[in-house]
């Protein structure tokens, strides 16, 4: 993998370092070059977009619709037995005790 | 009652015949004089009760408060929203301002009711310009989901109530707030009796909202444009709180007994919900979230039914009216400038917008209760009778005061302190418009820290 030429602003990724070439099997290293042309290819869109004078928006990031969707919206939520119990130890119990000590208290 | 009302009625007429050109400017004016003119109860008068009356509409100590910030927040709504309906044609600005004047009618009405049957129509009519801002103006596809939530969680809940009304009007021949307040007690003993008096509640625990109901509120106010949020969060919770104060007139003596678990769930509520504001990572569906804290308080400080309860629950809901309102146009001015209600989005700002730091620090700090502010005073007034009613509660309520001054504090210090995202750039300079709301906004709390006989109620 001689010709191999990271882009201009990338770093070289450490499994492509030519001192550490004759340890990979080649399948190995062309995963790995195919990976590292693709963050190159993002991060040079990023740097576009940021370096661009006419540009007045904000600049998309896909990771952070991704979290706000999963943070806001519960998909994620699945009523097991540990769920149930922790619902039902905040939710359902402190009622009935906060009951019996406010009936008990006034009614003393 | 009727220099107030003409003038809002004629409201419609000015919005669909001035030039757009003026159309801000006039609808804006016309709104700030009524608010000016509705200032003119707040002077009372008379010995007995109800001052301003005709025969179907009056005001009394309880009501004033409330009306006189509906009318105060109208300008404010109309302000608030001219940036984002600018760029939509003239008839459909036309009739946006249309439902919000809708709205103001139907909630001056409502308010002013003698009539309980009449606080009610109008209770359930401003249901539907609200749904109509929330599910056309609204900007993501949630709004769908929220309008529906909205819409069924609150009529759901008053269906009982007319049914509970029209029992109400057989039995005791009169459903005037003006004869029902001196009728003589009713002898409640049996279970058809307390659903009645659950039927009477439901509704305004529905629209406070209390705990276990309060699923629509996060939605609707995330998902409506900054006017429909202003109203919801100012006036439209406060609906339920004062129908709440009317019903409990008649409501003893069962609710010596049947309150009890809503007090209890108001209270386990203002602990859950502060928590959940906590984690929230959309900055509306904190503010949300921390509305519906506050509203367990004054849910609470009603049910109790000491006359330091309900002084406590109409101060709170008068500054928490002004204080929330104001956080959402905050809100809305990031928004604006952002297209993203995401927290760690749209943060340092202080080192951008300093003045605007200022009104984000005060509204911040409004709404953790600081002395001097009404806020305080509200809360300090329903935790002190909620002692009194069973010393254990001030657990809850201080563990709820402290976790008030984490979420706010929280929330000032996410969006204007930290490190400003280095890719955000184009964002505009702070309008005077929104100067003005803000301002507009906050002196109101400033100076009802010098005058709060204004909110105390009948009580004082």
């Amino acid at each position: 993998m001689a010709t191999y030429k990271e882009a201009s602003l990338a770093t070289r990724p450490k499994t492509l370092d030519p001192a550490e070439y004759f340890n990979l099997s080649p399948d190995y290293r062309r995963a790995e070059e195919k990976r590292a042309a693709l963050r190159a290819q993002l991060k040079r869109q990023y740097l576009q977009q940021l370096n661009n004078p006419h540009r007045k928006e904000l600049i998309e990031d896909p990771a952070l619709t991704r979290w706000t969707y999963a943070r806001t919206n519960n998909n994620y939520f699945r009523p097991t037995a540990k769920t149930s119990l922790i619902g039902g130890l905040f939710g359902v119990l402190p009622l009935f005790a906060l009951y019996l000590v406010f009936k008990t208290d006034r009614v003393s | 009652m009727l220099k107030v009302l003409i003038p809002t009625i004629m409201l419609f007429p000015t919005i669909w015949l001035t030039s757009p050109k003026w159309l801000w400017t006039t609808t804006t004016a016309h709104s700030l004089l009524i608010a000016s003119i509705s200032l003119t109860w707040l002077k009372w008068t008379s010995e007995t009760g109800w001052t301003s009356s005709n025969m179907y509409l009056a005001t009394d100590p309880l009501s004033t408060p409330l009306l006189v910030l509906t009318c105060w927040l109208l300008p404010l709504m109309i302000l608030a929203s001219q940036n984002h309906i600018n760029p939509e044609p003239i008839s459909r600005q036309r009739l946006y301002i249309t439902l919000l004047a809708s709205l103001q009618t139907f909630l001056i009405m409502a308010f002013g009711a003698t009539e309980i049957i009449m606080f009610y129509i109008m209770f359930e009519a401003t249901l539907i310009p609200t749904l109509i801002i929330i599910t056309r103006w609204g900007n993501q596809t949630e709004r769908l989901n929220a309008g529906t939530y909205f819409l069924f969680y609150t009529l759901a809940g008053s269906l009982p109530l007319l049914v509970a009304l029209l029992l109400l009007q057989q039995s005791t021949g009169t459903l005037s707030m003006l004869v029902l307040q001196y009728s003589q007690p009713l002898q409640l003993n049996s279970w058809g009796h307390m659903f009645w008096w659950a039927g009477c509640l439901i509704a305004f625990l529905v629209k406070m909202p209390l705990y276990g109901v309060h699923l629509w509120l996060p939605k609707a106010h995330v998902e409506a444009p900054v006017a429909g949020s202003m109203v919801l969060a100012a006036v439209l919770l406060k609906l339920g709180g004062y129908g709440m104060m009317r019903m409990m007139v008649m409501l003893d003596p069962l609710s010596k007994e049947l309150a009890y678990p809503f007090i209890i769930l108001a209270l386990w509520g203002i602990i859950m919900t502060g928590s959940i504001c906590l984690r929230q990572t959309d900055l509306k569906s904190l503010i949300a979230y921390s509305s519906v804290s506050h509203m367990g308080l004054v849910a609470g400080g009603i049910l109790i039914q000491t006359p330091w309860g309900f002084s406590g629950a109409i101060i709170l809901m008068i500054a928490h009216g002004l204080v929330s309102s104001a956080l959402f146009c905050l809100a809305n001015t990031a928004y604006e400038r952002t297209h993203s209600r995401t927290m760690i989005l749209a943060r340092g700002l202080q080192v951008i917008f300093p003045l605007t730091a200022v009104w984000w620090f005060i509204a911040n700090l409004a709404n953790l209760a600081l002395p001097p502010l009404p806020n305080l005073m509200g809360e300090l007034m329903i935790i002190t009778t909620l002692f009194n009613w069973s010393p254990w509660t001030i657990l809850l309520t201080g563990l709820g005061t402290l976790i008030t001054a984490g979420y706010s504090l929280y929330m000032f210090l996410m969006s204007q302190r930290g490190p400003t995202p280095n890719h955000i750039m184009g964002l505009q300079p702070f309008h005077t418009r929104e100067h003005l709301l803000m301002t507009l906004h906050l002196i109101p709390v400033i100076l009802l820290v010098t005058k709060p006989e204004l909110m105390w109620g009948w009580c004082y």
